[in-house]
């Protein structure tokens, strides 16, 4: 079967100078979520633009669903929808208007107009305000009526580059849970740019991080972390830890990787903590250990992105700069 | 079915215009104060002059057309700007990324300019009626009158459209477009006849479309001399169809 998509050997170079892609491998499954994960300026939206037909690559190859995004860049136009990182939708209309056109320019049968705009606005949570300027709209409403338009014609890939950038906690959740909703109904594939951490962990099945035009590392969330070892739960003995021949015990359980004792501090490395964490008790308990505290550390999206990028991914300056300029948009 | 689906599409563009007027006119009205200046002072000023031979028309009803075409001119220019505007928001690439053809993208949003022209045009009809200007009561004239406009205009904006490709900035467009009309403007038949021009701008206003414009509306609404307007309407068109060619062939330039 073909791949979402894939990509060969990409190489995107602006005026001859800038290496925006360097190199870029991947696959994209079917139905699968799909996070691009990387701090400004590692080409994410190179990418995107690339795969979505708006730019030529200068060197490798592209595929969404077995089209070539240059020489079937019409057949690949078919079958995706793009919603940018800049706001998207005119302003001085109202929602209903602009899912109106959008129906009209994918050629959407007038009997059938009417019944899927507004399961797209029902879908969004915007029927209330269909009829209103898009201008008096918030920016997570605003975001949602660009993501109604993009599922309007029930795309088989959705690419959305940054869907939550600017929006505050509550509006980024909304818009997930609506995204979520549409993807198991439709079975829709998503490939997503994001530089929040929690967003690729939550939301996609699987994560690639890339930097500096360069895929680094790719997995599910849960691979990418373990690849750093696992997770570390550190218990704080009563009695000390130095009573080592008893710890000894510890190791000889399967799921531990490993273990530190370090003054009255035992540390141990396992897979998964939460499972780990009942028969460690219980065997601790056997050997007489009296507990004192209990920590647990997991490896988060940001340590992965240090050990293999090198660099970490949190800044905020930009972030506002991007808020900024939509809500200019937005005002008009 | 190609061709079926790029005329949808100019449809659709040209309805997103009137969709955005009927939410919003004040920027026609606040264009209007202009042309209305100029018929309503400049016009009445010189016509006491008399230093324009008119062909026996008054001067005010003399320029009425020209006024209103360097204003649908201005309208169609600085649509533009509204596409540099999408470029800076994310509208055009969505609309590129869309199965329609970069064509229809073009002829579609310059067409939809000429929507605009039309209303431009129209809302300085009834003032220069009660300034006293006679228009020829036919309203085939008057229909064909407005179509040329509206053609006319579609050109234009695809100028407005080429220079966006280059100019990416709002304020580097500002200056071209002022640069552009006001040649446009002064260098055709707009406030006096080509003969008066000196011979080297009347050889350059041969290539001035403004100008055939300005002939065609002028013959239909006010002195009813249509000896000239086979030979206007060819040039508007073949000077819109290079317009949308060049255009086309540039936009992808205005996302890169």
């Amino acid at each position: 079967m073909d791949y979402a998509v894939k990509v060969n050997n990409l190489v995107k170079v602006y005026d001859g100078k800038v290496r925006a892609l360097d190199g870029v491998d991947l696959t994209v499954e079917a139905g699968e979520s799909f996070a691009l994960l990387g701090p400004n300026g590692a080409g994410k939206t190179t990418l995107m633009r690339i795969l979505t037909t708006q730019l030529r690559p200068t060197s490798g190859e592209a595929y969404v669903f077995g089209y070539n995004v240059v020489r079937d860049e019409g057949k690949v136009r078919r079958l995706i929808s793009y919603v940018p990182q800049e706001i998207s939708v005119w302003t001085d209309i109202s929602g209903y208007e602009n899912l109106l056109i959008y129906a009209k320019i994918f050629g959407i049968p007038r009997n059938q107009r009417e019944k899927i705009i507004d399961e797209a606005l029902e879908n969004m949570g915007l029927s209330d305000v269909k009829k209103e300027l898009v201008r008096t709209y918030s920016g997570g409403m605003i975001r949602r009526l660009e993501i109604a338009c993009a599922v309007l014609i029930k795309p088989k890939v959705m690419f959305l580059d940054e869907p939550t950038i600017g929006l505050d906690p509550a509006a980024r959740k909304t818009v997930w849970e609506r995204l979520k909703v549409f993807k198991e109904e439709y079975g829709v594939t998503i490939f997503f740019n994001t530089h929040y951490m929690d967003e690729a962990d939550m939301y996609a099945d699987k994560i690639a991080i890339i930097n500096q035009g360069k895929i680094v590392t790719r997995g599910t969330s849960r691979e990418l972390k373990q690849s750093l070892g696992g997770d570390v739960i550190t218990f704080i003995l009563k009695d000390g830890a130095n009573n080592s021949g008893k710890l000894q015990e510890i190791k000889k359980l399967e799921f531990v990787k490993n273990l530190f004792v370090y003054g009255s501090s035992l540390s141990i490395v396992v897979e998964n903590a939460e499972i780990a964490l009942p028969s460690l008790l219980n065997t601790l308990r056997d050997i007489g250990a009296s507990i004192e505290k209990i920590s647990i550390a997991k490896p988060t999206l940001d340590d992965v992105f240090l050990k293999y990028a090198g660099t970490r991914l949190e800044d905020k300056r930009r972030l506002s700069e991007v808020t900024r300029v939509r809500e200019m948009i937005r005002r008009g | 079915m190609r061709i079926m689906n790029a005329l949808k599409n100019i449809l659709v563009m040209m309805e997103l215009e009137l969709r955005r007027l009927r939410h919003d006119r004040t920027e026609i009205y606040f264009r209007a104060i202009q042309p209305v200046l100029w018929i309503a002072i400049y016009g009445p000023v010189m016509s006491s002059v008399r230093a324009i031979p008119t062909g026996g028309v008054p001067y005010t009803d003399f320029i009425t057309p020209g006024v209103m075409i360097q204003t649908t001119t201005f309208v169609s220019i600085f649509y533009g700007l509204m596409m540099v505007w999408e470029r800076d928001s994310g509208i055009l690439k969505k609309l590129l990324v869309t199965p329609a053809s970069r064509y229809s993208m073009v002829i579609g949003r310059s067409m939809s300019s000429g929507v605009r022209a039309v209303f431009q045009a129209l809302i300085i009809l009834p003032i220069a009626l009660v300034i006293g200007v006679k228009f020829i009561p036919s309203p085939t004239y008057f229909i064909l009158a407005f179509t040329i406009i509206f053609f006319a205009s579609g050109g234009f904006a695809a100028i407005s459209i080429l220079v966006a490709s280059f100019m990416k900035t709002r304020e580097r467009f500002m200056g071209i477009g002022q640069a552009i009309i006001m040649p446009l403007f002064f260098a055709s038949n707009a406030l006096y006849p080509i003969q008066l021009m000196p011979p080297i701008l009347r050889e350059l206003s041969t290539f001035n479309p403004l100008s055939y414009v300005v002939d065609a509306v002028r013959g239909l609404l006010i002195t009813g001399d249509l000896s000239n307007l086979l030979l206007d309407i060819i040039a508007i068109m073949i000077f819109d169809i290079v317009m949308f060619i060049l255009a086309s062939m540039s936009l992808r330039k205005i996302i890169e």
